[in-house]
């Protein structure tokens, strides 16, 4: 069916983990269609993760740039769409991140490939590629299917994989390419880290999360009760940093912290990707949610489908009660 | 500056959640009974896109590609304070992200932009995928998911958002691309009584053939075939009871498990 | 804008905060204007209100979020211009509202504000639920929809969407059925009555859900409206036939009176309990009706009725009003009206509140929890009190 490229990420010395996830999915559609795997990690000492993903895949090609420390999209889209190009993949895999979001859809139309973005799975069945997506939201799951011609770039959402153990030995290519910023259009200037917060939702052991369902900043109230109860803090999806409610160090998600709790629980909280991808370390996920069908029940251990104005309080006192 | 802003309309399903069905044909949800409006992203972009042209003058442009029940979208846009608006008369409901990209860039193409700048995803399909296309096809240098943005002579800083919190940022020369995250302002309330005035003023409506495409130029690569429900509850167990019960059973399941 | 194209500009330079909106009888109660009494401060009285607001019209202050607040807590209740000694005291709230309209013009309002008209808007509630769930309330009931029946049962958005006042719609419906009552209700083809979206300043909006609605029960041939809320009675008795819609308007407890009257609501199963009872400002202040709810209320056997020490024309509002019970500038605080008032009403002695109004009741069913008060003290609305007692 055609080999698969595997595009693998990197920042401050890490290893992105969906790129393992990626990598575990190239090697096991490998393994059922045929193929190889190459993974490909572009960046200033990009060297040092060959080995780690060299026992996913056959290949592992070590693009050493000098010009930048981690892997921002810009050049790595010139570097890639020149490796696509002579290598001619039939898939190329990439986490569904901020760094695919600024890529792929550039890349896609440079090499006239196909792209599907955000995937939850990915299968190859009859000589034709498919995907699932999971539009509005989650609420519903949609199936695309390739026209068997093109290149395929497909991105995939984090935790939506999991990664295989492997201990092959692949062989490791290191390529030199000095790639200049595009006639300085587009100048990379630097990162800024996130602002220490005032509580360190990261390290809590009960994080007690609020949505969109909260409605009212005054409503807020309810889950500091709950918190206190349990002994836990107050964190937030997005939407509740963007109406200023709470500081953006409170924010739960993709674009905000990873948790690590014995509990969380989630209030109100839809269950969107970009959220329920900050909980994968959690131990107990508790949802309470008006909608059977919310996302974050497909997540949570125990569930809720409920007015989170009446489940909550009632939900304090108990605890409450119980702890007395 | 002359600002291009690309919108959509969207189903509003956020509080609609538990009556979202998918449609007879099994390719979308259900619209039926559900307020469309425009895309929550999109409306940052505006307002973006507005102040900057409030500030440095030019003009600002809303562009939407869809069927004529999509002139209400515009004609908010050009409530907010958007100086024109342009329809390509198309419904494109059942194209690929290429294909719309395709005809998004030849139509941002014939209008003045030194700035074009798209709400970073749907709340629909949600691909994220629209903004680099264009970005790509036009030859623009573009940032995806920006949430702060100053314009300086003839480049524009921006900050965009990546994972745990942190910060890209980047200068970049106009004209640019840029995909707006929400967040980065509050946008203004449209009055109905802006809005009444609104419906007086032109849209803009074009077609593929004036826009010199057809068909061949807008061939899908990627097909959809099928839409269902997600699974309600896929592993949660579900705790029954009106909310004093169930609140009872939960408070008594996290002190078995130890977590209290 | 300048003050010269304001409305009231010949006269809100009249206001020389005397303070009689904010201390009426005497300096030791505050409680008179609901905002004052939430935040003591001058600003948040309607004569410091109207003093920012000239200021603000005259370009000698900036406009900021929490001018806007300030100017959007006024619950519009109306018990400054009963205690307001000067001529022009029936338009003091008026010209806060005013007011409200160049900022909503403008798109200069508070988060909570531009929330709730986004979803009147959209959704035609503030609540921003689908339409379709409009109908719930009924749903499994023998309430049918209007077709040519006597009167149309207006519910509202707070009796179709909010849990407790579902049941208070529903309730009412059972008592006017009992009562031969000929009614219908619009259920998914009702839309909001438009009278907190006016309040908070945005005309264009009241003017075209009132127009809607007007053409709406035109073409029903509606020719009387029973309304739940006192907040939909007051937007249709005073200001929808200025826009060409005259309507037969009762607020519900009117009509029960009438029943009761007539005889037609055999109340014999009596109600044994000490009852006060709450004045809701759309009713009572706005509209001058304080008897009918009263004399229903007398006339159930068993209810003794006891008057709070602020009642009629000097009751304290809920915090409900001018969309309050929404955006709730005035809530989380002991001091918030609410809780006040469901102090007032512990004080009078009584073991049940009436209330007229789905606003109040949330409002009060809320405070009387956070005051640990709600063992001892109940909340009923009218109807509710009515249908226990029928026999």
């Amino acid at each position: 069916m055609g080999d698969i490229l595997v595009v693998a990420e990197h920042r401050g010395g890490q290893l992105a983990a969906v790129s393992l996830e990626m990598l575990s999915k190239g090697r096991e559609l490998a393994n059922h269609c045929g193929g190889q795997v190459a993974a490909v990690v572009i960046g200033k000492d990009a060297d040092r993760y060959a080995r780690r993903l060299a026992q996913h895949a056959d290949t592992v090609v070590v693009v050493d740039h000098h010009g930048l420390e981690d892997s921002p999209a810009e050049p790595s889209q010139r570097v890639l769409s020149s490796i696509v190009s002579e290598r001619k993949p039939k898939l190329v895999l990439m986490g569904h991140t901020s760094f695919a979001m600024d890529l792929a859809p550039a890349l896609a139309v440079e090499l006239g490939a196909a792209l599907a973005t955000d995937c939850l799975d990915v299968s190859a069945r009859d000589g034709v590629f498919r995907v699932t997506t999971a539009p509005y939201n989650g609420k519903v799951r949609a199936v695309y299917a390739f026209a068997p011609s093109d290149i395929i770039i497909v991105t995939g959402r984090a935790g939506s994989f999991p990664v295989e153990q492997a201990q092959g030995q692949g062989d490791i290519e290191v390529l030199e390419y000095d790639v200049e910023q595009d006639g300085q259009r587009k100048v990379f200037e630097g990162y800024v880290e996130p602002e220490a917060s005032d509580v360190d939702i990261a390290q809590a052991k009960v994080v007690v999360s609020v949505g969109r369902g909260i409605k009212d900043s005054d409503k807020l109230e309810l889950a500091e009760e709950l918190a206190s109860a349990l002994g836990g803090v107050v964190a937030c999806s997005r939407p509740i940093v963007d109406y200023g409610w709470l500081p953006a160090g409170r924010q739960v998600g993709q674009s905000g912290k990873t948790v690590t709790p014995k509990l969380y629980v989630a209030l109100g909280i839809s269950g969107a990707f970009q959220h329920v991808v900050g909980l994968t370390g959690a131990k107990m996920i508790v949802a309470v949610n008006k909608d059977p069908h919310a996302p974050i029940f497909g997540v949570a251990d125990y569930g809720i489908v409920g007015d989170l104005f009446e489940v909550v309080p009632a939900l304090t006192q108990k605890v409450r009660e119980l702890k007395a | 500056m002359n600002v291009v802003v690309a919108i959509k309309k969207v189903v509003d399903t956020s509080e609609a959640a538990d009556v979202v069905e998918v449609d007879a044909a099994g390719k979308d949800i259900s619209k039926a009974g559900l307020v469309s409006r425009l895309n929550d992203w999109d409306g940052y972009a505006l307002e973006e896109g507005l102040r900057w042209r409030e500030k440095l003058g030019g003009t600002a442009t809303a562009l939407t590609v869809g069927p004529r029940d999509w002139d209400d979208v515009l004609r908010t846009a050009l409530a907010m304070g958007a100086d024109a608006a342009v329809r390509v008369d198309e419904d494109a409901a059942s194209m690929d992200c290429r294909s719309v990209a395709r005809i998004l860039a030849t139509a941002i193409g014939k209008l003045p932009h030194d700035l074009v700048l798209f709400g970073a995803q749907s709340e629909d399909f949600g691909s994220a995928q629209l903004g680099p296309m264009v970005a790509q096809m036009l030859g623009l240098p573009h940032a995806t998911l920006v949430v702060g943005l100053d314009v300086n002579d003839d480049r524009v800083h921006v900050s965009r958002e990546i994972e745990g919190g942190a910060r890209e940022l980047y200068t970049l020369t106009l004209p640019a691309l840029l995909t707006i995250q929400t967040g980065l302002n509050r946008p203004r309330y449209v009055s109905f009584s802006r809005i009444k005035r609104a419906r007086e003023k032109e849209i803009g409506v074009t077609t593929l053939h004036e826009l010199g495409l057809s068909s061949a130029d807008l061939v899908p690569s990627v097909t959809l075939e099928r839409l269902e429900l997600t699974p309600a509850g896929r592993r949660a167990m579900l705790i029954s009871g009106n909310p004093e019960e169930a609140a009872g059973a939960l408070a008594t399941l996290l002190k078995e498990s130890g977590v209290i | 804008m300048s003050l010269a194209d304001y409305r009231y500009r010949d006269l809100i330079h009249r206001c020389f905060r005397c303070g009689y909106c904010k201390f009426p009888t005497s300096y030791l109660d505050v409680n008179n204007c609901p905002a004052y009494a939430r935040y003591r401060l001058e600003s948040y009285s309607t004569g410091g209100r109207l003093w920012l607001i000239r200021a603000w019209l005259n370009d000698e202050m900036e406009w900021t979020d929490h001018l806007a607040e300030i100017v959007f807590s006024c619950a519009t209740c109306k018990n400054c211009t009963e205690q307001c000694p000067l001529p022009f005291s029936q338009d003091i709230v008026n010209m806060i509202v005013a007011a409200r309209c160049e900022m909503v013009e403008r798109g200069l309002m508070p988060a909570a504000v531009q929330q709730f008209l986004e979803n009147v808007q959209r959704h035609g509630n503030p609540y921003g639920a689908p339409r379709s769930k409009r109908a719930e309330w009924f749903q499994g009931t023998d309430v049918e929809q209007y077709d040519g029946q006597e009167y149309l049962y207006y519910v509202g958005c707070v009796g179709s969407y909010d849990t407790r006042a579902r049941e208070t719609a529903r309730t009412l419906a059972h008592v006017l059925k009992r009562g031969g009552v000929s009614f219908g209700v619009l259920g998914d083809r009702e839309s909001c009555d438009g009278n907190d979206v006016a309040k908070l300043g945005e005309e264009g909006l009241f003017e075209s859900l009132a127009e809607e609605n007007i053409e709406q029960f035109k073409e029903l041939g509606v020719t009387k409206v029973v309304t739940l809320s006192p907040h939909a009675y007051n937007a249709m008795r005073n200001d929808y036939p200025s826009l060409n819609g005259t309507f037969e308007v009762f607020h519900y407890t009117q009509l029960l009176n009438e029943l009761i009257k007539k005889g037609t609501l055999d109340l014999s199963r009596g109600f044994d309990a000490r009852v006060t009872y709450h004045d809701p400002c759309f009713l009572g202040r706005w509209n001058g009706e304080y008897e009918a709810p009263r004399a229903a209320l007398r006339a159930v056997p068993g209810i003794e009725l006891v008057e709070m020490e602020r009642s009629r024309a000097d009751t304290l509002c809920c915090g409900g009003g001018g969309g309050n019970f929404y955006t709730d500038f005035l809530g989380g605080s002991e001091d918030s009206p609410a809780r006040i008032r469901i102090r007032q009403a512990r004080d009078s002695g009584a073991q049940v509140v009436a209330v007229a109004c789905p606003n109040c009741m949330t409002m009060l069913e809320d405070a009387a929890k956070a005051e640990r008060l709600d063992e001892s003290l109940s909340i009923r609305d009218v109807s509710e009190i009515v249908a226990s007692a029928l026999e």
